[in-house]
């Protein structure tokens, strides 16, 4: 089913000022939405993924209303047309 | 021409660019990068190229390296990021500490954490980890500090390509004599007051070292409680500490008349300045003995921190920034100080160049 991927206003520097990317295709698990994103958008995946692939430790991806650090982490069965790519509450 | 000083501060919440006019008035710009960090940031003036590189770091995205060729008026962020671990050290990069030029014209270091050193021979088109110092057998035992295992300091040698040396909080300080193919432990005298054994051969939390100008086997070195010179280029250490009211303290810089400064603070557990006074303390002949400075300095109820990379010289031109948000300048090798910003955010780093 296609999705759609809300973005934090943080991210926009990197999509050409979107904040709401909508994908078409088959995705089965969350990673296969960020794959796509990142192909539309390159520059996404070093901002949200560190270095071994995992989600940064304050940055949140919900899929509808579930944190998927709660579930499967980006091997998250999608459930949702909505994907929210969110900075977490944290910083000083 | 007359050359003119330009700063690089970098701060909790952004990198901001001051210069000083011929009329001796100050001018800024900036934020760069707003709300990030700026641990790090570094001006390349040699072969007169003038790219300017800073190290923003995001609470929720991450460390990056980015350039500027313009002065500082655009900068670059690269969709694939500089400066990355490779996936095989099962890590990911945490910060950038320390953006450096090499000692031959187009290399370029950066110091990281997790205690890595990071390399380009191309003028930082292309990086790579410096592999023999990320399988020193030390390396698993290296501990992080309150602002994490950093690589805070790397001093290279317009006259010694090969010669690099570098200090890791904790860790202590490690040497290259052949460009970073192999690395040997150089803390003998530096004490580790925190450890049972109190001169282990590392585990030191150096917090920053320096080279004489013109006396290159000369170096100054702030230790996490000590202060320490080295006649043998970076070798041995023996203590220095004649005059000072604490040995506990973070920056340290040498100015071009081998005077070199540091900025003690009370202790590890009372990180301030000592008694309420902001105190330069100058050394002027190599460490014997050392004068406090103060003129132009607030002398009551200052409790201030500065940090290890926001102590800086250009010349005999010396300036200094606060946790506190407060940047002050001596352009008379310290004898007298002037306030110039008072309420930036918490100066992390201030780098000093003529332009």
């Amino acid at each position: 089913m296609p999705v759609t991927v809300h973005l934090s206003g943080h991210l926009k520097a990197h999509t050409n000022g979107a904040v709401e990317v909508s994908l078409a295709g088959e995705f089965v698990i969350v990673g296969d939405v960020l794959d796509a994103l990142w192909k539309q958008h390159p520059a996404l995946r070093d901002r949200v993924l560190n270095e071994q692939g995992e989600i940064r430790q304050h940055v949140n991806i919900f899929a509808g209303n579930d944190s998927v650090k709660r579930r499967q982490g980006l091997a998250t069965k999608l459930t949702s047309d909505e994907i929210h790519i969110f900075n977490a509450v944290s910083g000083g | 021409m007359a050359k003119s000083i330009l700063l690089l501060v970098g701060t909790a919440k952004g990198l901001f660019i001051l210069r000083r006019g011929g009329n001796g008035r100050w001018s800024m710009d900036g934020p760069h990068f707003p709300g990030l960090a700026v641990y790090s940031a570094f001006l390349d003036q040699r072969k007169g190229r003038n790219v300017m590189w800073a190290a923003p770091a995001s609470w929720h995205f991450g460390a990056e390296l980015c350039k500027s060729t313009d002065m500082g008026k655009t900068w670059d962020q690269p969709e694939k990021r500089r400066i990355k671990m490779p996936a095989n050290t099962k890590t990911s990069l945490e910060n950038i500490w320390q953006i450096t030029a090499g000692g031959d014209s187009d290399s370029l270091y950066v110091g990281a954490a997790p205690a890595a050193l990071f390399e380009s021979h191309d003028q930082g088109e292309t990086w790579k980890l410096n592999s023999g110092l990320w399988k020193h057998p030390h390396r698993k035992q290296w501990t992080p500090g309150f602002g994490g295992l950093c690589l805070h300091t790397i001093v290279t040698d317009p006259k010694d390509k090969n010669d690099i040396k570098i200090a890791i909080s904790t860790g202590g300080v490690y040497q290259s004599a052949d460009g970073g193919e192999t690395w040997q432990v150089t803390n003998k005298g530096v004490s580790a007051y925190f450890m049972p054994d109190n001169y282990p051969e590392f585990g030191q939390c150096v917090h920053k070292i320096a080279r004489h100008p013109s006396k290159r086997k000369l170096f100054f070195l702030q230790n996490h409680h000590g202060v320490y010179r080295s006649r043998d280029g970076a070798r041995t250490w023996e203590e220095i500490e004649n005059g000072l009211p604490s040995n506990f303290g973070f920056g340290l810089t040498v100015s071009r008349s081998g005077s070199a400064f540091i900025v003690p603070l009370q202790k590890d557990a009372e990180r301030f300045t000592c008694e309420g006074k902001l105190r330069v303390y100058r050394t002027r002949d190599e460490g014997e003995t050392w004068q406090p400075l103060t003129k132009g300095l607030p002398q009551k109820n200052a409790y201030e921190v500065i940090l290890r990379d926001a102590v800086a010289s250009v010349g005999d031109n010396i300036f200094f920034g606060t946790k506190n948000g407060k940047l002050f300048a001596s352009m008379n090798d310290g004898d007298s100080w002037k306030m110039i910003e008072g309420s930036l955010p918490e100066i992390c780093c201030v780098k000093a160049y003529l332009v």
